[in-house]
């Protein structure tokens, strides 16, 4: 439904976006995500066919935006960055103008904007002059807005920006069920949101593509072979030297023990359940294994371990001469 | 061309719902009201010369071209400016219409109020009817000419404000050019070489609205403020369009 393929934007000497290449089929909700000034929202402008490329193309249903803007336009409903608005009509006169540009037949328009107001919870204020609006009520009117013309494809960026709790709560669950029949791509650096609506996660960083993949990949990708939180009775010293010989296992760090209790953190080698063997060998060597948790790295941890790393590897190369 | 309706109607809304357009046409009406009451009493003195009274009210007066030349700009200042500033320009440019569509659009929609203005001003023609004769002829060229240049010169101001992201710049480079279209052409008093004073008197918007107070549709002055009009239509268009280019 929606791709790039080594879509490139540069500003003047600055590199906005690097080559990006991705996929997003039907039906499926993407959380694209990175630090702020990645590019996502470059990425997203792209797409819609509000910038052009440097170089490398952005395609909807299979064809480049450029070939045929109108058409890309109508099959996209898009939330931008900092959702502006005509601040001097009213809700209900924005959205009707908004219907007619978008082509909304003369006959559904009333009911159609009466349902999206309906599902973004915005009825209570259609007469309200937009300017006077709340952040959070601009926002589902963006939304709202976005969904008019029930376009196949929705570009959200950062919808959930300016709402409160509840609203947010609301405002994933409606993104959640549009998806049923529509593909989105929302840009967030919420990250518990993409654990909570997305199906499938891209990571940028400075214009590149990090990481594409389900957010389980993700945590099970940058921990290897996963990470072992092993606690057992004995002598620490001993039980970190016995445990490094473990089969499949890659590290070992102290953490902490407290009387004959040590704690460690073992890292098991890349594809390997080290488990089993961890038992065996405590077993062999009469230490008592008295907890042994797999430890799941947060979506936070993989993020930062993502987007630092880079700037890490970065860090070093320039310091070469 | 598509969107161009939908454009024009939120627009023509949005004139009518901030307070610019009204303090504009009231401005405008007061001051034409004024200048329309002058040229009555001047022309009612005993021992003055002789002349329509809608003749001189149609650029026959220096205030006729000041009024224009800052009505206009104010009126077409907010069209592509504030666009840009709030940042709407993205959510319009990414709906379904074309650039074409968005500039007629924004066109209609200045042209519709600069339209108003000059509507009420039929009461004049109306009350002067009453006391005298009024020659139909010249008082509907003049309208017309009124019409052209409105043409020529909203294009202009609408050209301004889609190179600008601020409305009070766009207004002060319309006015600027429109400043120069009207003056340039003075200079053909100055000027002795005959090809060149040719070139300038046929671009005086000042002979080309007398002719049209006086009843005179030139086709010359048709092809200059037609021209002129698709122009800065174009150019405005174009403007759109850079930000392809970047």
């Amino acid at each position: 439904m929606i791709e790039t393929r080594s879509l490139t934007k540069r500003f003047g000497t600055t590199t906005a976006v690097d080559s990006m290449s991705f996929q997003v089929g039907t039906g499926e909700i993407v959380g694209f995500l990175g630090p702020n000034g990645a590019g996502k929202s470059t990425t997203m402008r792209m797409i819609t066919g509000f910038l052009p490329p440097t170089s490398g193309e952005a395609l909807v249903n299979g064809k480049p935006v450029w070939e045929d803007p109108l058409e890309t336009r109508r099959a996209i409903g898009y939330l931008p960055e900092s959702n502006p608005l005509y601040e001097d009509l009213r809700v209900h006169e924005y959205l009707r103008f908004r219907a007619s540009l978008k082509g909304v037949p003369r006959k559904r328009r009333r009911n159609r904007i009466e349902e999206v107001m309906e599902s973004c919870e915005i009825s209570d204020v259609r007469h309200r002059i937009i300017g006077t609006c709340s952040k959070g009520y601009r926002q589902r009117i963006g939304l709202a807005d976005a969904l008019l013309a029930d376009p196949p494809a929705l570009i959200l960026d950062e919808p959930t920006v300016g709402l409160d709790p509840a609203q947010i709560v609301h405002t994933r669950s409606l993104i959640k069920n549009l998806a049923r029949e529509h593909t989105v791509l929302l840009s967030t650096h919420i990250l518990p949101e993409v654990e909570a609506i997305c199906s499938r996660t891209i990571i940028i960083h400075k214009g590149r593509l990090q990481f594409d993949g389900t957010v389980e990949e993700l945590q099970k990708g940058l921990s290897g072979g996963g990470m072992l939180t092993c606690t057992v009775r004995g002598d620490a010293e001993k039980a970190r030297n016995s445990l490094l010989k473990t089969e499949g296992v890659e590290d070992v760090d102290f953490l902490g023990g407290e009387e004959d209790q040590s704690r460690f953190r073992v890292t098991a080698q890349a594809g390997r359940d080290a488990r089993e063997a961890i038992f065996w060998t405590c077993s062999k060597e009469g230490m008592p294994l008295l907890e042994l948790v797999s430890r799941q790295i947060s979506l936070e941890e993989a993020f930062l371990s993502l987007t630092t790393r880079e700037s890490a590897a970065e860090k070093t190369e320039e310091e070469q001469p | 061309m598509k969107g161009t309706l939908s454009v024009a109607w939120k627009e023509t809304l949005s004139y009518f719902f901030a307070p610019m357009a009204y303090i504009v046409i009231t401005a405008f009406l007061v001051m034409n009201g004024l200048i329309f009451y002058i040229i009555l009493t001047a022309l009612s003195q005993p021992g003055s010369f002789s002349a329509s009274p809608m003749a001189l009210f149609f650029g026959g007066t220096l205030f006729f071209w000041i009024f224009l030349i800052i009505m206009v700009p104010a009126i077409t200042m907010r069209l592509g400016a504030e666009e840009k500033k709030s940042g709407t320009l993205e959510t319009l440019l990414t709906a379904p219409v074309t650039d074409s569509g968005v500039v007629a659009g924004k066109y209609l929609a200045a042209m519709a109020v600069y339209v108003a203005a000059w509507l009420p001003t039929l009461i004049y023609v109306l009350v002067l009817s009453r006391y005298s004769d009024v020659d139909p002829g010249p008082v509907a060229a003049g309208y017309l000419g009124v019409l052209l240049v409105g043409l020529f010169f909203t294009s202009v101001g609408l050209f301004t404000t889609m190179v600008s992201r601020n409305q009070l710049v766009a207004a002060i480079i319309a006015f600027t050019i429109l400043i120069v279209l009207l003056c340039v052409p003075l200079l053909s008093f100055m000027v002795t070489d005959v090809a060149v004073k040719g070139v300038l008197q046929y671009l005086s918007l000042w002979n080309l609205m007398q002719n049209f107070a006086k009843g005179i549709v030139d086709t010359r002055a048709l092809v200059y403020l037609l021209s002129g009009t698709a122009l800065f239509l174009m150019l405005s268009y174009q403007a759109l369009q850079t930000r392809r280019w970047a």
